[in-house]
C-alpha cells in the first residue's frame, strides 16, 4: 500500500513541495514539516482555533484537515498577511490596542479578524463576538482584540470613503 | 474515549479522492465497512483521532461536483447536497424565511471557521444523540437520498436513525443528498436547544406554524431531538392544534402529550429528570412564540 504522497502547497506565495504520509494534518505539516511556527497547537480537537489558517482564502481549523486535501491550494497563515517587515492593518491595529498579552493565540486570531474584515467590512461588535466565538484567548484580551477589529473596520472605512470623494472630484 | 495524551494523531489509512460519484461508490462496494466517506470530517478525524473509527480507507468525496448541490425549486422543495457546507447552507438566501428551523439550527452549531468545512449531511449521519440537525429536518418531511453501485433510494427522516450512532445507510450506500418538502404557505417555523458545559446539546426542538389564528387552517408541526436516542416528531401534538380550544388551553394539553410521548434518558450530559423538565419550559416557549399568546 503506498503511504506517502508528493503534494505541493502553496504556503504564503511559496510554493513548497513536501512529501507527506495519508495520515498527517495540515497542522502538523505546516508547523514540523513547512516550519511555519505562527499556527500554533493547542487542542486537537476543533475547540481552541490557533491552528487556523486561511485555505483558499477562508479561515478552517488546520487540525481538522487532512494535508493531503490542502494540495495544489493556498495557505496563508499571519506570515503572510504582509511583506516581510511590515504589518498588515489587522495586525497594526491588535498592537496599538495592546490586545494580546502571551500572544500565543494571536496569531489565529488576526487570520480570522482579517477574513472577518474582508467579507463584513462594517461589522457590528456583536458579530464580531459571534465570528470569533470558535477562538480561545486564555490570558482574555477579548475586549482589546473587539476593539482593535472595532477600529481597523473604522479606518479602513474612512480610507475607502475618502478615496470615492477624490474620484468623485 | 482517552484524554491523556497532548499529541493527537490519526491512525494509518490510505487517502482516496474519486472525482466522480460512479468511482466513489465502487470503492465503497469494494471496501464496505473498511472504507469511511470524508466531507468536512469535524466529526470523522474527532472519532479517529480517539481511535474509535479506525478505516483502512478514507473516500474524500469533495472532489465530486454534483454533491456540491444547493438548489431551491420552490414548492417541490429544496435539495441539499452532501458536502455543501453550513457557511454554505447560512448564506442561501431561500433558508432565510422559507427554512428558518433549519437556518436557526445551523448558525448554532460549533463556531464560525469550523462551519467552513463542517455538512448537515455529515451532521446527520453521525446519528449521535445530541446533533442538531436532524431535529428540524424531520420538521419539513426530509428525505435522505443514498446512493450505492445498485441505484438509488430515499430514506425519510424519520426513518433514518435506527439507534445511537447508527443509521439505514448500507455499508456500500452514500448519503449524496437531503430533500427537503416545501413547508405550508406563510408558515413560521424555529429552532432552540439547551446544551451542557461542554455545549453538547441536551434538549433540541423545532416547531413550524402557520394560520395561527385560524384553527380550521392552522398547521402545527413538532419535533425534538438529544433527549432520547433518536429524534421524533411529535404527531399527537401535531393534531391537538386541529381543535378550536383556545390556544393557551392547547398549549396546557400540549405539554401533557409530550409529557405521556417522550421517555428522556440519562445519560453522561443530564439526567432523564432534567431533560424532560427541560423539554417541557422549551415547548411553551416555542408555541407561545408560533401561536402568538
Amino acid at each position: 500500500m503506498k503511504m506517502t504522497h508528493s503534494i505541493s502547497i502553496k504556503i504564503n506565495g511559496v510554493d513548497r513541495k513536501l512529501e507527506i504520509k495519508d495520515n498527517e494534518l495540515l497542522l502538523d505539516v505546516i508547523r514540523d514539516r513547512a516550519g511555519v511556527k505562527s499556527v500554533k497547537a493547542g487542542c486537537w480537537r476543533g475547540e481552541c482555533g490557533l491552528c487556523t489558517v486561511l485555505l483558499d482564502g477562508k479561515p478552517v481549523k488546520s487540525c481538522f484537515v487532512l494535508a493531503i486535501e490542502a494540495d495544489g491550494r493556498e495557505v496563508t497563515t499571519a506570515e503572510g498577511l504582509a511583506p516581510e517587515g511590515q504589518l498588515s492593518p489587522i495586525q497594526k491595529h491588535f498592537v496599538e490596542k495592546g490586545a494580546l498579552q502571551c500572544g500565543f493565540c494571536t496569531p489565529s486570531f488576526v487570520l480570522t479578524a482579517h477574513y472577518l474584515l474582508s467579507v463584513n467590512p462594517n461589522p457590528t461588535e456583536s458579530e464580531i463576538r459571534d465570528y470569533l466565538s470558535g477562538h480561545i484567548c486564555r490570558c482574555g484580551t477579548y475586549k482589546q482584540m473587539i476593539e482593535a477589529i472595532l477600529e481597523c473596520a473604522k479606518e479602513q472605512n474612512q480610507a475607502k470613503q475618502a478615496a470615492t470623494q477624490k474620484t468623485r472630484r | 474515549m482517552s484524554f491523556g495524551s497532548a499529541y493527537l494523531t490519526l491512525p494509518e489509512f490510505q487517502y482516496l479522492k474519486p472525482k466522480t460519484l460512479q468511482e466513489a461508490l465502487q470503492l465503497l462496494d469494494e471496501h464496505k465497512d473498511e472504507a469511511k466517506i470524508l466531507a468536512g470530517g469535524i466529526g470523522l478525524l474527532a472519532f479517529m483521532k480517539e481511535r474509535l473509527v479506525d478505516p483502512r480507507w478514507v473516500v474524500d468525496i469533495k472532489a465530486i461536483d454534483e454533491l456540491h448541490t444547493l438548489r431551491d425549486e420552490g414548492a417541490k422543495g429544496l435539495t441539499i447536497g452532501a458536502t455543501s457546507t453550513m457557511n454554505d447552507l447560512l448564506a442561501y438566501e431561500p433558508l432565510r424565511e422559507k427554512y428558518k428551523a433549519l437556518r436557526d439550527c445551523i448558525s448554532l452549531l460549533s463556531d464560525p471557521v469550523l462551519r467552513n468545512r463542517s455538512t448537515l449531511l455529515g451532521d446527520v449521519c453521525e446519528a449521535l444523540p445530541y446533533v442538531d440537525g436532524p431535529t428540524p429536518l424531520l420538521l419539513f418531511d426530509a428525505e435522505i437520498e443514498a446512493a450505492s453501485v445498485k441505484g438509488r433510494r430515499r430514506i425519510p427522516m424519520s426513518e433514518f436513525i435506527k439507534g445511537v450512532a447508527e443509521t439505514a445507510l448500507e455499508p456500500n450506500e452514500i448519503a449524496v443528498a437531503t430533500h427537503l418538502k416545501s413547508p405550508p404557505e406563510h408558515s413560521k417555523s424555529l429552532f432552540m436547544k439547551h446544551t451542557s458545559s461542554s455545549e453538547f446539546s441536551v434538549v433540541n426542538l423545532a416547531a413550524l406554524c402557520a394560520n395561527p389564528t385560524k384553527p380550521e387552517s392552522r398547521t402545527v408541526r413538532f419535533a425534538y431531538g438529544a433527549i432520547a436516542p433518536t429524534p421524533a416528531r411529535v404527531h399527537e401534538l401535531e393534531e391537538l392544534f386541529k381543535r378550536k380550544t383556545p390556544v393557551s388551553q392547547l398549549i396546557d394539553e400540549a405539554v401533557d402529550v409530550i409529557r405521556k410521548s417522550t421517555e428522556p434518558m440519562t445519560d453522561v450530559l443530564a439526567r432523564a429528570e432534567y431533560r424532560s423538565h427541560m423539554l417541557e419550559v422549551m415547548t411553551i416557549k416555542a408555541l407561545r412564540r408560533l401561536l402568538g399568546s
